[in-house]
């Protein structure tokens, strides 16, 4: 099993210093939004106090973050970004259906996708002008391409090029904010969102199939 | 170098003014009172600020990504959606909002259509009024108005039923044979009837409204006025005679209200002249049968005492307790005459009794011993019981409270078993002397008692022990202590016996006294 395989998503375990230098060494950066989703979701449901055990999480690995001072427009390593996932995912035992709820949440309180409401006019466009147009607002590096649409056999493929973060983020979270941006996009209860590939598993890029009912 | 520096400032400057319009716009959505939402195109609720959270009860992420009509009447809602996105903008259109428990809440919903750079329609925001306190209100005013309405339709009931007696009372008023005449608080006459009229032979509209001291001017109206007074106290079925043939028995009714507030008097005329009249022949009658009834028995009295005494010759054994019989007989005739004839003058308002300073101790001590004999013969016990002091003196008719004391006496022993006791017993305090007279005969049934002192009473039981009596007795007592202003009463309980009580007034005012005369 390799260091970073997403089966390893189920053990919370102590988060080794080498595992914290590799993910800090990755050179993306990403918007603050990212991060001020995440303490606003651990504030909601842990409280203050969770939020601050966060913090003190953070603080211990060597990479302290204060939420509220986060700018929601600027930019931060992309690190802290995979930092604050498994930080939280440890601290609060989360499983992998907390961690894509808070993909979930993110895109329903992200201040980038706000501004990208106004795009918002139908599920073509938004596949295919606006996705790649949202992935770049938020990372410094990588490119979402939509490759199929099927509005009426209701499915969807994305592929993500050129980012490798951490499998926490790419498989667990990410399939969570797709599905977000997709509930605001079509009339449904029931929506599916799962990476298909991995460039984690040996895979060219990571891509991910949508399904809605 | 020095152009990068400058644009990493202007990117600095941009995102530093970007997170102050973030700020700005998060606080200004966040403080706006009332519920808003973004919602897309499609009807997809892209936005929530804190208002509708509050007002749902929902969280941000259960709200946006849901379609709109999940928390509205659906069919109601997509019609307003269809009509926000065709006219642009929709305003004050009433709907029922649904919150996290499902309760519908009535709010009032504006919308208005939201455009890009382009100008393509990407949604439209939809801003709530939550109506549920004006609703309220308006609930509030509607039952307030119903009660309100209920009220005056009560009071219009009530007015009209009130209205209704009133015509009732008047027609009863107008066409009651009585005589009715309404005075008000103040005393004045408010109302008078046709009867009343014709009675007084007056006319309404001639004394309307006066007083008592101006009706006294009207001819006629002086023994009414006379008998009213200027306090209007109760009168009871008193006469008064407005003219010859002409007599009218008055009451009067205080109009009360709550028992305390008097709104004015009634009076009551009723017109008793043919009763009067009745009464008087009966009693003409009476009189004169008895008058003439008591001359032959007188006669008979006589020759009868004449046979028993020899005068007419002697007569056997047995012939003198025939004419014994016979004269027995006759006396009881005599004292019933003598009774009708006490009745008559009774009736007739001619029985004045003659007043006397008299030693009443002696007159009943009298009575008491005239009754010894045949209380002997019945083998009943006859006590008197007189007073320790000595009784004060008492002004009365002799004649008329010994006939009082007699007719008491003569039930007590008639009424009395042999074998059976009657005290006689005297009393007195400072204002008045006490006769009571008990026996331990046979007693009036309760049921009986009130018509004690009527005319031709008589107990059932009495009636059937076979007993003499014309039931005139008690009647003519009465009328005869209570014309010396005294009274009367008893206590009587069926077979254990009774006692008849009377007590005569002692004037020792000599200014009093001379009153009398």
């Amino acid at each position: 099993m390799r260091e970073n395989d997403p089966s390893s998503k189920n053990k919370v375990g102590e988060i080794k210093e080498d595992e914290v230098k590799k993910i800090m060494k990755v050179k993306i950066e990403t918007r603050g939004v990212v991060l001020k989703t995440d303490g606003e979701y651990i504030l909601e449901k842990e409280g203050e106090k969770g939020l601050k055990q966060l913090e003190a999480e953070l603080k211990r690995l060597g990479h302290p973050i204060k939420y509220r001072e986060i700018e929601t427009m600027a930019f931060y390593p992309a690190g802290l970004r995979a930092l604050s996932l498994l930080a939280i995912k440890k601290t609060f035992n989360f499983d992998d259906e907390k961690i894509q709820e808070m993909g979930v949440v993110a895109t329903k309180k992200s201040l980038i996708i706000k501004l990208f409401i106004r795009y918002f006019l139908s599920v073509q466009k938004v596949f295919f002008e606006e996705a790649p147009r949202i992935w770049q607002k938020h990372w410094t590096k990588g490119i979402l391409t939509p490759l199929k649409l099927n509005e009426e056999k209701k499915y969807a493929i994305l592929k993500l090029e050129n980012f490798d973060l951490h499998p926490l983020y790419c498989s667990v979270y990410l399939p969570g904010y797709f599905s977000g941006i997709l509930q605001m996009l079509i009339k449904t209860n029931k929506i599916t969102a799962q990476e298909t590939k991995c460039s984690f598993r040996g895979d060219e890029y990571h891509e991910y199939l949508l399904k809605w009912l | 170098m020095a152009v990068r520096e400058t644009k990493k400032e202007k990117i600095s400057i941009l995102l530093e003014d970007l997170a102050s319009l973030e700020s700005y716009a998060r606080d200004l959505f966040g403080f706006f009172p009332n519920p808003v939402l973004l919602v897309s195109s499609s009807g997809i609720i892209l936005e929530a600020n804190p208002a509708f959270e509050k007002i749902t009860g929902h969280k941000t992420e259960e709200i946006v990504g849901r379609p709109i009509e999940d928390f509205f009447e659906k069919e109601k809602m997509a019609t307003l959606v269809e009509k926000s996105l065709s006219k642009g903008h929709i305003g004050g259109e009433e709907i029922n909002l649904f919150d996290k428990n499902k309760n519908a809440l009535p709010v009032s919903v504006s919308t208005m259509l939201r455009k890009n750079e382009s100008g393509e329609v990407v949604g439209f925001f939809l801003g709530l009024f939550d109506l549920t306190n004006s609703k309220k209100a308006e609930e509030n005013l509607r039952n307030a108005q119903a009660a309100l309405t209920n009220i005056l339709e009560d009071a219009e009931e009530a007015r009209a039923r009130a209205e209704e007696e009133k015509n009732k009372t008047r027609a009863i008023i107008l066409n009651f044979t009585d005589g009715i005449l309404v005075f008000n608080e103040k005393n004045r006459l408010a109302l008078i009837n046709p009867s009343a009229e014709r009675l007084l032979n007056i006319k309404a509209k001639n004394i309307m409204n006066g007083s008592i001291s101006e009706l006294n001017n009207f001819s006629g109206l002086e023994p009414l006025t006379k008998a009213l007074g200027t306090k209007f106290e109760e009168i009871f079925r008193k006469e008064i005679s407005i003219k010859n043939d002409l007599i009218l028995e008055l009451s009067t009714v205080p109009v009360m209200v709550n028992k305390d507030k008097r709104l004015g008097t009634l009076v009551i005329l009723h017109d008793v002249s043919r009763d009067k009249i009745i009464e008087r022949m009966k009693s003409e009658f009476v009189s004169l049968a008895a008058h003439q009834l008591r001359t032959p028995l007188s006669a008979i009295k006589w020759t009868m005492k004449m046979l028993m005494e020899g005068d007419l010759g002697p007569i056997s054994k047995e012939q003198r307790e025939f004419i014994e019989k016979t004269y027995h007989s006759n006396e009881r005739m005599i004292g019933l005459i003598n009774d009708l004839l006490d009745l008559t003058r009774i009736e007739e308002g001619r029985y004045l009794y003659k007043p006397a300073l008299s030693n009443f101790e002696l007159m009943v001590e009298y009575v008491v011993n005239s009754y010894k004999e045949e209380a002997a013969k019945k083998k009943i016990k006859l006590e008197f019981k007189k007073t320790e002091g000595k009784l004060p003196s008492v002004r009365l008719d002799a004649e008329k409270i010994k006939l009082a004391i007699q007719n008491l006496i003569d039930n007590a022993v008639k009424y009395t078993p042999s074998g059976g006791l009657v005290t006689i017993s005297l009393n007195y305090d400072k204002d008045k002397v006490e006769l009571s007279v008990q026996d331990n005969g046979v007693g009036i049934p309760e049921d009986q008692q009130k018509r004690v002192f009527s005319k031709f009473f008589r107990g059932a039981n009495v009636m059937r022990l076979d007993t003499e009596g014309s039931g005139l007795g008690l009647f003519i007592t009465k009328n005869i202590i209570e014309a010396h202003g005294g009274k009367i009463w008893f206590e009587s309980a069926k077979d254990r016996g009774s006692t008849f009580h009377f007590t005569l007034p002692v004037k020792t005012e000599f200014e009093s006294f001379l009153k009398e005369f």
